[in-house]
């Protein structure tokens, strides 16, 4: 089981990464992208079986990334880590694909919540 | 008209003290509750001597500006509590903690904001970015942490309904010399 993430910013992909294993996934095999580009290029070259992603990141968003996962036929799980949790995002996320949004800040017991449907 | 940075009650619903702490407080709990908790200050109290100022902006209806300014010391040992590292951090990763610190109290806020637009990046400076003249400071929380003060602000754009004299509200901020 790999999973991909996406964030410009190192430390919080180190805090994704920590949180990932504090909600019990420290199974989970765990690549890393900066930005949404990247990320794009990253689910073909390693076939995440799930991608967590920032919205907000330089070059291509994280919702951008997702629109190009899903125009060229790429269902991997998608889910954002993301500081903007409004409705209006929620909403915009599950309409382009995204199965959750985690909002910053988080805790090892949202992790679990939103991950358990995809990671087991 | 003299400049003023005293805090100029919003419309109901929208981002005042109260809810910059809030949103303080669970990312702190979040993030930093393994440390030593952060201390409100009853008054607000200037950040001195060198320090390095994180901020991202709000884009839409009522544009604004949300920074988290902090000495330069007290950078350091935030980004160590983040990180959970004992040595000494790289520039960038100090840069890159303040910048994560800025974005969440930001993303946070802007859900507050009627007709918000678009977060923008985190960028870093050494000293507070002045806001567009048409922000007004809407929130702000001083606070020490380990002996460092730290302050949150959020700045602004009044209400497009808002009396002349709001709208035309010019914010001043403490700087610190470049």
């Amino acid at each position: 089981m790999k999973a991909l993430v996406v964030d410009d910013s190192r430390v919080m992909r180190q805090i994704v990464i920590r949180t990932l294993r504090q909600a019990g996934y420290d199974w989970v095999e765990v690549v890393q992208a900066e930005n949404g580009k990247e990320g794009f290029a990253a689910v073909a070259s390693e076939q995440p079986d799930l991608v967590l992603s920032d919205w907000n990141m330089p070059e291509a968003t994280g919702i951008e990334m997702l629109h190009d996962l899903r125009a060229s036929g790429q269902d991997v799980p998608f889910g954002f880590v993301t500081s903007e949790g409004s409705e209006e995002m929620r909403e915009k996320a599950a309409a382009a694909g995204a199965l959750f949004l985690i909002a910053k800040p988080f805790t090892p017991e949202a992790f679990a919540e939103a991950l358990k449907p995809v990671l087991g | 008209m003299t400049p003023s940075t005293e805090t100029v009650p919003l419309e109901p619903h929208s981002v005042e003290d109260e809810a910059l702490s809030q949103i303080v407080d669970a990312m702190w709990s979040s993030y930093f509750g393994h440390v030593e908790p952060l201390l409100p200050a009853f008054e607000p109290h200037d950040v001195e001597g060198p320090v390095l100022c994180a901020s991202v902006g709000i884009s839409g209806a009522r544009p604004g500006l949300v920074s988290v300014v902090v000495e330069r010391s007290g950078a350091a040992a935030l980004a160590a509590a983040l990180l959970q590292e004992d040595e000494v951090l790289a520039d960038d990763d100090i840069h890159d903690s303040l910048g994560e610190i800025a974005n969440i109290v930001g993303g946070n806020v802007k859900a507050l904001v009627p007709d918000a637009g678009a977060l923008g990046l985190p960028g870093i400076s050494t000293s507070q970015p002045l806001p567009s003249s048409a922000a007004r400071q809407a929130a702000r929380l001083d606070a020490n942490w380990q002996g460092h003060w730290l302050t949150f602000v959020v700045w602004l754009a009044a209400p497009a309904h808002a009396p002349a004299h709001e709208r035309t509200h010019t914010p001043t901020t403490t700087r610190s010399e470049d």
